[in-house]
C-alpha cells in the first residue's frame, strides 16, 4: 500500500495539472489560477469539483488516497469514547463506530469519505464509475440551519462545519440531509456532562472541507493527494466555469448544481446521473444520488418571509386600530356635543 | 379600554374583545410554538412520540417548521400589535409600578391565609410584575427567533456569534417561556383568583368579586362615573347600552363618562355603583374571602 503523504501545494499548480490532463482549454487553464491567500481565511466562498471521468478509485491501492488522507488528517479528532456509554432512554440506540475505525468503505464517524464504485449500464456496455462521496457542503444546509445549538455552521467559504464541542448527536442533521451525511459516534461530547441518558446521544461527525487547512493556506486533503487530480477547489464561479467547460466538453452531466438548493460540491460525468443514481443501492452510510433533490425546507421559506414581516404588521395593524379608535371616538364626541347643544 | 359595570348581572367587564383575542392569540399560537418548538428537537423519534396517534409528523422536522413558522407569524403580529396599540393609547395597567413587590408579597402570603389582602386595583401587583416578565420573554424570543429565520432563509452563512447568540437566547428563553406558562397555569389554580378565570373567556368578572378584590378599580369607575355625571358633555366615547358606562384606562383615568338611556339617568345617578346589589348574587357565588 503506497503511503500517502501530504505536501502543501500552490493551488495554482494543483489546478493546472487538473487541467493539463483532460486537456481542456487555455482560458479554462486561466482560470483556474486560484493564488494561495483567497482561501486564507479571505471568506471567499469557494466550491470543489469531482470529476467522474478522471477518478480511478485507486483501484492499485488498498484505500483510495482520499480516503486514507482524510483519515490520517481527522485520526485524533475524536476524543476516547467513554468506556461505558449511556444507554439512551427510551430508546436505546447506541452507535459506536470506535472498534471499527479501519472501516473505509462507508461513511462513519471516523471516515468522512469514501469512493463509490457504480457499474452502468449504458449503451449496452457496461461501465465502472468511482465516486468519491462525502459532505456536499450545501448553500442553505438544513442540516445547519435547523440544528437546535446551532453546533453545525456554515462558514463564509461554504463549508459547512460541526463543532464537536457544542453538538449533542441528535442526528437531526442527518435526517435532513438528502443524502444522510452525518454519522454519529455515541459516548462522547458535552452531551455526557447534561443529562446523557435523556438528553443528546454523541457527536455527529463528516467532512468539513478541511477548513483549518484551508483557513492555513492550505489544499483539504483528498484534492491534494489525489493522484489523478479529479478534485479541484476553487472560488465558486470559477469552479462552475470549469465544471461547464468540462461538462460540455465530454458532452456530460452536472450534480450538485441545483440539486438541494445548490451545493457547493459539483460532480462533473459523461454519464447521466439517473443512470448512475439507478445503479446504486443507497444503505447506512451509502448515500444514493437522486437527481434534482429538493431543499425541503425551501417550501417553509415563503412562511418564513412572512414571519420577517410580521412586526412591520404588527405595528400596522396597531396605527389602523389606533387610528380608527380615534376617529370614532371623535365622532361619537362631536354627535353628543351636537346633541347636548341641542 | 371600555369598562361597564352591569349590576343587573352582577358583572364588570374587564377585558375589550380586542384584548381577548390578543390574549388568545397569544395563547395558543404560544403554545403551537411550544410544542414545535420541542419537535424541532430530536424527540420524535427517541421518545415514540411518533407513536401516539395524530403525531406521527413529530419527527418530521420541516412539518414542525412550517407550523412554527406559522404560528410565529401570528405571535409576532400580535406580540407588536399589542405593544403598540396599547402604548399609543397610554394604557400602562399592567406596567410594573413602583412598591409592586411589596405588594406582591402581602398578597401572595394573603393567599395562604398569612394577612389580610389590601384593597387592589383592576390588575394584581404581582400580575404587572407577572406581566413584565412574560413580555420580557416574549420579546426575546420574538427577536432571536427573526435572527434565526433570517438565517434560514437569506444568510445561512450569518455571523457564527450572532447565530449562537440567536440559538441559544431563544433556547433559554423558550424554556423560561415554558415556566411561564406553568406559572400562569399555577396563579388560576389558586381559589381567589379562580373568578379572574371566567374574565379572560367572557371579558366580564363577577361584580361581587370585583368589589371585594379589585375596591380600587371600582372606586375608580365610581369616580369616573362621578365625574362624569358632573362634566357630560366631555364623553370619552359613546355607547349608550342601557348600562351603567364608563371609558377609562387602568391607569390614566379617561375623561369621565356616564351614558346612560333617559328611562334609567335618574335610577342610577341616584345611587352608587356599590350600592347596586345584584338579587342573582347567591352566596356561593362570592369569592372565597368574601365576608359579609
Amino acid at each position: 500500500m503506497k503511503k500517502i503523504t501530504i505536501k502543501e501545494k500552490n493551488f495554482n499548480k494543483v489546478s493546472r495539472r487538473s487541467f493539463l490532463k483532460i486537456g481542456i482549454g487555455a482560458a479554462a487553464i486561466a482560470g483556474a489560477g486560484v493564488p494561495r491567500k483567497a482561501f486564507a481565511g479571505s471568506g471567499e466562498q469557494l466550491s470543489t469539483l469531482i470529476d467522474l471521468s478522471l477518478c480511478d478509485g485507486c483501484v492499485d491501492r488498498k484505500i483510495p488516497a482520499c480516503v486514507e488522507v482524510c483519515k490520517a488528517i481527522n485520526k485524533d479528532k475524536i476524543p476516547p469514547v467513554s468506556a461505558n456509554i449511556p444507554e439512551p432512554w427510551p430508546r436505546k440506540t447506541i452507535e459506536d463506530w470506535s472498534r471499527e475505525k479501519e472501516v473505509f468503505q462507508r461513511l462513519t464517524p471516523y471516515n468522512f469519505i469514501y469512493v463509490q464504485k457504480v457499474d452502468v449500464v449504458t449503451d449496452g456496455q457496461q461501465k465502472t464509475f468511482f465516486i468519491p462521496r462525502r459532505c456536499m457542503h450545501c448553500d442553505n444546509p438544513p442540516c445547519a440551519t435547523i440544528c437546535p445549538f446551532s453546533a453545525n455552521h456554515k462558514d463564509r467559504n461554504g463549508a459547512v462545519v460541526i463543532d464537536q464541542d457544542l453538538c449533542f448527536g441528535g442526528a437531526k442533521c442527518r435526517d435532513v440531509c438528502p443524502w444522510e451525511i452525518p454519522q454519529r459516534q455515541s459516548g462522547v461530547g458535552i452531551y455526557l456532562h447534561v443529562l446523557p441518558s435523556f438528553m443528546g446521544n454523541g457527536v455527529m461527525y463528516k467532512c468539513d472541507l478541511c477548513i483549518d487547512r484551508l483557513k492555513a493556506g492550505k489544499l483539504p486533503g483528498c484534492i491534494e493527494v489525489c493522484p489523478r487530480g479529479a478534485m479541484l477547489i476553487g472560488p465558486r464561479r470559477k469552479i462552475e466555469d470549469i465544471a461547464d467547460v468540462r461538462s460540455r466538453a465530454m458532452k456530460g452531466y452536472i450534480y450538485g448544481k441545483k440539486e438541494n438548493g445548490g451545493t457547493a460540491t459539483l460532480y462533473v460525468s459523461p454519464i447521466s446521473f439517473e443512470l448512475i443514481n439507478q445503479s446504486m443501492k443507497k444503505k447506512p452510510g451509502q448515500p444514493d444520488m437522486p437527481p434534482d433533490v429538493v431543499r425541503r425546507m425551501a417550501n417553509t421559506d415563503p412562511l418564513g418571509k412572512a414571519v420577517l414581516a410580521a412586526p412591520v404588521l404588527g405595528f400596522a395593524a396597531a396605527g389602523v386600530a389606533g387610528a380608527f379608535h380615534w376617529i370614532s371616538r371623535r365622532r361619537d364626541q362631536k354627535k353628543l356635543r351636537e346633541e347636548n347643544d341641542d | 379600554m371600555i369598562e361597564k359595570v352591569l349590576p343587573e348581572k352582577n358583572l364588570v367587564v374587564r377585558h375589550s374583545a380586542i384584548e381577548l383575542i390578543e390574549h388568545w392569540a397569544l395563547a395558543i399560537s404560544g403554545l403551537v410554538l411550544l410544542l414545535t418548538g420541542i419537535f424541532e428537537l430530536p424527540v420524535g423519534k427517541r421518545y415514540y412520540i411518533i407513536n401516539i396517534p395524530g403525531l406521527g409528523w413529530s419527527a418530521d422536522f420541516i412539518t414542525s417548521m412550517y407550523l412554527h413558522y406559522a404560528a410565529a407569524f401570528v405571535f409576532t403580529v400580535v406580540g407588536i400589535f399589542h405593544l403598540f396599540y396599547h402604548g399609543l393609547r397610554g394604557e400602562k395597567g399592567l406596567v410594573p409600578q413602583k412598591g409592586d413587590i411589596g405588594v406582591s408579597i402581602t398578597v401572595i402570603k394573603s393567599l395562604f391565609g398569612l394577612g389580610k389582602e389590601p384593597p387592589l386595583p383592576k390588575y394584581l401587583p404581582e400580575q404587572r410584575l407577572a406581566y413584565a416578565g412574560m413580555a420580557f420573554i416574549i420579546a426575546m424570543l420574538i427577536v432571536s427567533g427573526l435572527v434565526k429565520t433570517y438565517k434560514n432563509i437569506y444568510a445561512p452563512d450569518l455571523s457564527l456569534t450572532i447565530v449562537l447568540a440567536a440559538t441559544w437566547i431563544h433556547n433559554i428563553f423558550f424554556v423560561l417561556f415554558f415556566l411561564a406558562f406553568l406559572g400562569h397555569m399555577a396563579a388560576i389554580v389558586l381559589r381567589p383568583n379562580r373568578p379572574m378565570v371566567r374574565g379572560i373567556f367572557t371579558g366580564r368578572v363577577r361584580l361581587d368579586y370585583a368589589r371585594h378584590r379589585h375596591s380600587l378599580w371600582l372606586d375608580e369607575i365610581e369616580e369616573i362615573h362621578a365625574e362624569s355625571t358632573a362634566f357630560p358633555d366631555e364623553p370619552p366615547r359613546a355607547e349608550v347600552t342601557g348600562e351603567i358606562t364608563t371609558a377609562i384606562s387602568p391607569a390614566v383615568p379617561a375623561s369621565p363618562a356616564v351614558l346612560l338611556t333617559p328611562e334609567e339617568q335618574p335610577l342610577v345617578s341616584d345611587k352608587k355603583i356599590k350600592d347596586i346589589v345584584s338579587p342573582s348574587v347567591q352566596e356561593g357565588d362570592k369569592p372565597p374571602q368574601t365576608k359579609q
